[in-house]
């Protein structure tokens, strides 16, 4: 069929009928006029109301705690407490930036545009996915501060003995668990990162050595949950027969991710206190620490 | 048969003449007070700041529930943090010594300086907030689809250049919050793999946050990234009425 690489089908707004129209001046202005007075006058109530906070003179001497990046950043910051740091602070965002960026390239069916909740099951799929996010990011949060042990141990008097204490948290995988010797340092490539750091002189190259437990607490774990748990949730809502297009898949990744993200920034904004314990935003204080010690 | 007669021009309708139908006004507008559809349709059309906008639109686009106008919501943001922020630029300097005390001047001895503080930090929030909400906007009426492919990936780097802003400003006030909180931030991005600690070193201008930082986050944040944003905001805006307006149902 010669219609075989049409990069894209031509679509055209279709035209309209003039009684579907209405005048941007003044429907549309009118609209936006009224929007903008409303932020207007909020935000300046607010700022007679509410100042932004000024605290003592930078000194680097002095750090707080817990010391906190701003808020739309703490997401990442509560990452960061469950697992490699180069995972958590760059490269999830980032892949995950790439992933969002492409969603029009991967969803091209063009049906289902202009609209809300366009497809048959969209609104199950968007309130499930958006539920599931939110719980199973508490739930892992709580785990891996050990609050779940804990909670089993202090309310029910569960206790799994010694036996199951590898379980506690995501790092007792690594320190509780009998890991032969061997497995802490496993050489693989000839890798020289020294080349790389801009001295332009490579130093001898010696084989890196992998801790593998600390690989897979660090790395292996949250790549399988990051990446497992949302394609266990969109195949099981295949099965369900409720994900049905590539819309229906990106809706529940989507959801997915704003309930996990929303979950993430508010944790790391209102339940992180000193030393990132997890506490009641009610008894979050900030104290002042030694540098480093956060 | 009677034929309804033109009625005397009341005194409304004279201050109204006078107001809109004189050689200064029209010198200014071109059209009258728009209040016939043509000129209603003109005055869109003809003036800079409302060409934006097409000049009809379909009846469902200018439902509140379907955008919530959060995305000109955020371009208005931009336009109230542009307005604060350069008269917080006549009192602020970027230097260790003084960045601090300006502050406390803007805020103690300012004119109103601590409400344009005010107004500068909460619309800053509440930008991101709304840039954040307009994605999922985009993305829940699945206006990203053919032919908006490639605006909805400007809007990803749009929405990357308001948390940089932020980030940027957030040192500004050189205090322990602003201070620790970069400190606590650029060691995040110093943590990537292999380039981390060259592009930590490359934001900072050191090794920690000092002077150098202090005077790239100010560059950055008043003139570097409000430039890059507003070209891609000006492709943005350019590239929905190109495409159509807003995405509605084939």
């Amino acid at each position: 069929m010669a219609s075989a690489v049409v990069a894209r089908p031509a679509v055209r707004p279709q035209a309209r009928a003039r009684d579907e129209e209405v005048l941007v001046w003044p429907d549309l202005v009118f609209i936006e006029f009224v929007a903008a007075l409303v932020f207007t006058i909020t935000l300046f109530a607010l700022s007679f109301l509410v100042n932004a906070p000024l605290l003592d003179q930078a000194n680097a001497d002095l750090t707080p705690n817990p010391s906190k990046a701003p808020w739309y950043l703490l997401n990442l910051q509560e990452l960061l407490l469950h697992m490699n740091g180069a995972m958590a602070g760059v490269i999830i965002p980032t892949i995950w930036l790439g992933i969002m960026a492409a969603f029009p390239y991967f969803d091209r069916e063009q049906t289902g545009q202009g609209q809300y909740f366009a497809t048959p099951f969209s609104i199950r799929i968007t309130v499930v996915a958006a539920f599931i996010g939110v719980l199973g990011t508490w739930v892992l949060i709580f785990w891996d501060s050990g609050k779940i042990a804990w909670a089993l141990n202090e309310w029910f008097g569960l206790s799994g003995g010694d036996q199951l204490r590898f379980l506690e948290t995501a790092r007792s995988i690594q320190n509780q668990l009998p890991w032969p010797e061997w497995s802490k340092s496993i050489p693989y490539l000839p890798f020289n990162l020294k080349l790389l750091d801009g001295t332009g002189q490579g130093g001898p190259t010696t084989f890196q050595n992998l801790d593998l437990p600390g690989w897979i607490v660090e790395q292996g774990m949250p790549i399988i949950f990051m990446v497992g748990l949302p394609s266990l949730m969109v195949w099981a809502m295949w099965r369900a027969g409720w994900v049905e297009t590539r819309r229906d898949a990106l809706l529940a990744i989507m959801s997915g991710f704003i309930g996990a993200y929303g979950v993430l920034t508010l944790s790391g904004t209102a339940f992180r206190g000193q030393g990132q314990e997890l506490v009641f935003p009610w008894d979050l204080k900030v104290g002042e620490g030694l540098p480093g010690q956060e | 048969m009677t034929v309804e007669q033109p009625s005397k021009p009341t005194l409304a309708d004279k201050l109204y003449d006078f107001m809109f139908h004189n050689y200064v006004w029209k010198s200014v507008f071109r059209t009258g007070y728009p209040n016939t559809p043509r000129n209603q349709m003109l005055a869109v059309a003809t003036n800079v700041f409302l060409h934006l906008h097409p000049t009809r639109l379909h009846r469902t686009h200018v439902k509140i529930t379907h955008t919530y106008c959060l995305g000109g919501l955020s371009f208005f943001m931009f336009l109230g943090l542009t307005v604060t922020g350069i008269l917080l630029m006549f009192y602020y300097v970027p230097s260790v010594e003084r960045a601090y005390l300006d502050m406390q001047t803007i805020e103690a001895q300012v004119q109103f300086g601590q409400l344009m503080r005010n107004m500068h930090r909460w619309m800053a929030h509440a930008m991101v907030i709304l840039v954040f909400l307009h994605m999922m906007r985009v993305f829940y009426t699945g206006a990203y689809k053919a032919p908006r492919e490639f605006n909805w990936v400007i809007g990803v780097i749009l929405l990357v250049l308001t948390f940089l802003l932020s980030f940027t400003g957030y040192l500004l006030p050189w205090d322990q919050l602003a201070f620790w909180a970069i400190t606590v931030g650029t060691n995040i991005a110093g943590a990537a793999p292999v380039l981390g600690p060259k592009s930590r070193f490359w934001l900072l201008g050191g090794f920690e946050v000092g002077q150098d930082a202090l005077i790239r986050f100010y560059t950055l944040h008043v003139i570097g990234l409000p430039l890059l944003a507003a070209i891609l905001m000006a492709v943005h805006f350019w590239r929905i009425r190109r495409d159509g307006g807003l995405a509605r149902p084939l």
